[in-house]
């Protein structure tokens, strides 16, 4: 059977040019430039960032500063612990609230799914700056969170909420996040199997039942994807610690390298930061990868 | 169960396309090294010499870069482009100049001084730059200034003598004064009733935990740091000891656990807005905190400290004509304008930072109601500047050195 295959095989393999192409041009070129940095110099004058383009001229000293920094008790691993932290418990945030409402959207809406699509893409139509700044509005000292909470005056409720607070990076990360993993989902869920479901149900399983041994079996490719999709940028966030916290003490790896790359002569520093996420983020992209390659779940 | 349509590579095919692409690597080095552009000089290039107040610096000129000539018209019809903090720059002083040369203003704006230099080295044509001190002698040895020809700037004589000679820039060959501020505390009566200033040690009081959850200090590695230093008694901010830079990071590790600082440049804006009680401010933030408080909050609760013997951090900023910039004889025209003593003084009504203009003294300010009484600590006045401390450029080593501690701190430890 492959033998047959092998001319429409080079047709693909044309038609994939462009992909490949872009992924050269935008990904692994740009992806090479950091390394070239990593390794590279300082101009000794402005200590601005020269890169190194031959391997085999590249200085390790930046990236094993960074590397020797980031086990347990040292310098950077209270960042790095705090970002795995922050974001995993996010995820999980925006899991729990996106899935009912794509679940809904993509099942039981009815006539109102056209509707409820259109107000779920809303939130894209405003930038992720403005969502936040918002909220930072909202959870000042004498704003409406206070208000509420102190029932207008009955309690005094002195929180500052805006003072390096976990919970507020957390919930502003799933706040910011959630519209991200709202269409994933809605897409996924939308095609899953309807005759297997009734199936379930025929053969005598419970509607809770059903769901919990059939429905969201079926979806963990999707929920895999839409966890993905929303997790691996918000290793990267710093905007929103920046925004709502300020506070060394809520800092994240976004953080680490956004003052690294601020600083001349630290440019290198931060890329050894972004390639310890690279490397973080690629191994759950394997893992998706062959759990998605060896699906045997059915779809219509 | 279906198998996937089109196998993964076989083990010779995988193994070639690992070889191809060893192969190809050191290419694509080379591909890359050819589309960039040259780079600048490296390992024995130009060393920096930082100038220093008990060691002034005279810059030299070099042959390329000679003053423009005498006399010369103003540019017709032009675009002069200045690159400045946003919100630095007097909209009516503008739009004077405008007006009286008939001639339009651009304002490109940047964050901090290092992404300024590295936009600069770009190739830019900005005619005018707001520099900082700690950055002439970068600009100066990367040939990113001009020098300025003085028969267009008589207005220099209204400005504060020492500024013709200053220790930055002997005879004033590339800079005139912009700005002139300090750095100290800045509070809230409303919610630290204590006050400051009548502290043995007022730096102390932004570790102090009563305050917990509602200081800041300034980010900026160097002025932070300073700060501590100053705290410890240690009058050398810029130093090199190990030992120093070690107990600032511990002092630091200890102002996280007392009082969980917000690190900040916004405090003009979020100690109106109550987020703040106390921080380390600059004495212009706090003027203009002024007309960021809310409806039915007065300013007289604003204060600010400076020490009044002048031994704490004080700094300048600088206006320079850039190079690169294509309108020589209008920059130098808009340099004699700031130096304005009106034009001047409507700036500092509008930016908040003080003009080191002969005619505003600590006492007219305040006959004039120009600084409020409770703010009257943040005029800066001529003597501090020949006892204050400055936060000087740093040598690479020692730089890098102090901006370790500063990421550590940052980077919060638990």
């Amino acid at each position: 059977m492959p033998r047959s295959r092998e001319p429409s095989n080079r047709l693909w393999t044309v038609l994939a040019a462009p992909g490949i192409g872009w992924l050269l041009l935008f990904f692994l070129a740009p992806l090479y430039v950091v390394l070239a940095i990593v390794f590279g110099q300082r101009d000794p004058l402005f200590r601005t960032a020269v890169p190194v383009w031959n391997p085999l001229q590249w200085d390790p000293t930046q990236f094993t500063y960074v590397l020797t920094r980031i086990g347990p008790g040292e310098v950077y691993f209270p960042a790095l612990a705090r970002t795995v932290v922050y974001v995993g418990l996010a995820s999980i945030l925006c899991l729990c609230i996106a899935f009912p409402v794509a679940y809904y959207v993509s099942r039981l809406a009815g006539r109102w799914q056209g509707l409820l699509i259109a107000l779920l893409i809303a939130p894209f139509w405003i930038s992720y700056m403005m969502r936040m700044l918002a909220w930072v509005n909202l959870l000042q000292n004498d704003g409406l969170v206070n208000k509420i909470l102190s029932f207008g005056g009955l309690f005094d409720v002195n929180v500052d909420w805006l003072t390096g607070q976990p919970v507020v990076v957390v919930l502003g990360l799933a706040y910011g996040y959630v519209p991200y993993m709202v269409l994933p989902l809605y897409a996924g869920l939308d095609r899953l199997s309807q005759s297997m479901l009734e199936a379930s149900r025929d053969l005598g399983a419970s509607r809770v039942s059903s769901f919990l041994r059939v429905t969201l079996p079926m979806c963990r490719p999707t929920m895999l994807a839409a966890v993905l999709l929303t997790c691996l940028p918000m290793l990267g966030d710093y905007f929103t610690n920046d925004l709502l916290s300020a506070s060394p003490k809520t800092a994240m790896v976004g953080n680490l390298i956004n003052d690294s790359v601020q600083a001349p002569g630290q440019t290198g520093q931060a890329g050894a930061f972004v390639m310890l996420v690279l490397v973080a983020t690629v191994l759950p992209m394997i893992y998706y990868v062959r759990v998605t390659l060896r699906g045997d779940e059915v779809r219509t | 169960m279906p198998v996937p349509i089109g196998s993964g590579p076989n083990r010779r095919q995988f193994l070639q396309r690992a070889a191809i692409l060893a192969a190809t690597a050191p290419t694509l080095g080379a591909f890359l090294a050819a589309c960039s552009k040259p780079a600048g000089t490296q390992g024995a290039g130009p060393s920096l010499t930082i100038a220093k107040p008990d060691s002034p610096v005279k810059w030299p000129i070099a042959d390329d870069n000679k003053p423009i000539g005498d006399n010369l018209p103003p540019e017709k019809g032009a675009t002069l482009k200045i690159y400045n903090y946003a919100d630095y720059l007097s909209p009516q002083a503008i739009k004077g100049f405008e007006d009286q040369y008939g001639v339009k203003i651009e304002v490109s704006t940047f964050n901090d001084g290092d992404e300024a230099i590295t936009k600069l080295r770009s190739g830019v044509d900005f005619d005018i730059y707001n520099a900082n001190y700690t950055e002439i002698s970068r600009l100066v040895t990367g040939g990113l200034v001009r020098p300025l020809n003085h028969s267009y700037i008589p207005n220099i004589t209204n400005v504060w003598p020492t500024f013709t000679n200053p220790w930055y820039d002997q005879g004033w060959q590339y800079t005139v004064p912009y700005t002139i501020y300090t750095t100290g505390i800045g509070w809230r009566t409303d919610q630290v009733p204590a006050d400051i200033g009548k502290l043995s040690n007022p730096y102390a009081s932004l570790w102090d935990p009563t305050y917990k959850d509602k200081t800041a200090i300034i980010d900026d590695f160097h002025t932070a740091m300073a700060m501590v230093l100053l705290k410890q008694g240690i009058t050398d901010v810029n130093t090199s000891s190990a030992d120093d830079l070690k107990m600032v990071g511990e002092q630091l590790t200890a102002l996280g656990k007392a009082t969980s600082p917000k690190v900040t440049i916004t405090m003009y804006s979020d100690m109106p807005a109550g987020q703040i009680g106390l921080c380390q401010m600059w004495s212009g933030d706090i003027i203009n905190a002024q007309s960021y408080l809310p409806e039915g909050v007065g300013p007289e609760i604003l204060r600010y400290w400076f020490p009044q013997d002048g031994k704490g951090l004080v700094d300048n900023d600088m206006l320079v004509t850039l190079k690169g910039g294509k309108n020589p004889v209008l920059a130098h025209l808009f340099l004699n304008h700031m130096l304005d003593p009106a034009v001047a003084k409507e700036n500092f009504s509008a930016i908040g930072y003080q003009p080191p203009q002969n005619s505003l003294t600590a006492e007219s300010l305040v006959a004039e109601s120009f600084i409020p009484e409770n703010l009257k600590n943040v005029i800066v006045k001529p003597e501090y500047f020949d006892t204050g401390y400055r936060t000087l450029e740093l040598d690479t080593a020692n730089e890098d050195a102090w901006r370790n501690v500063w990421n550590a701190f940052n980077s919060g430890g638990s």
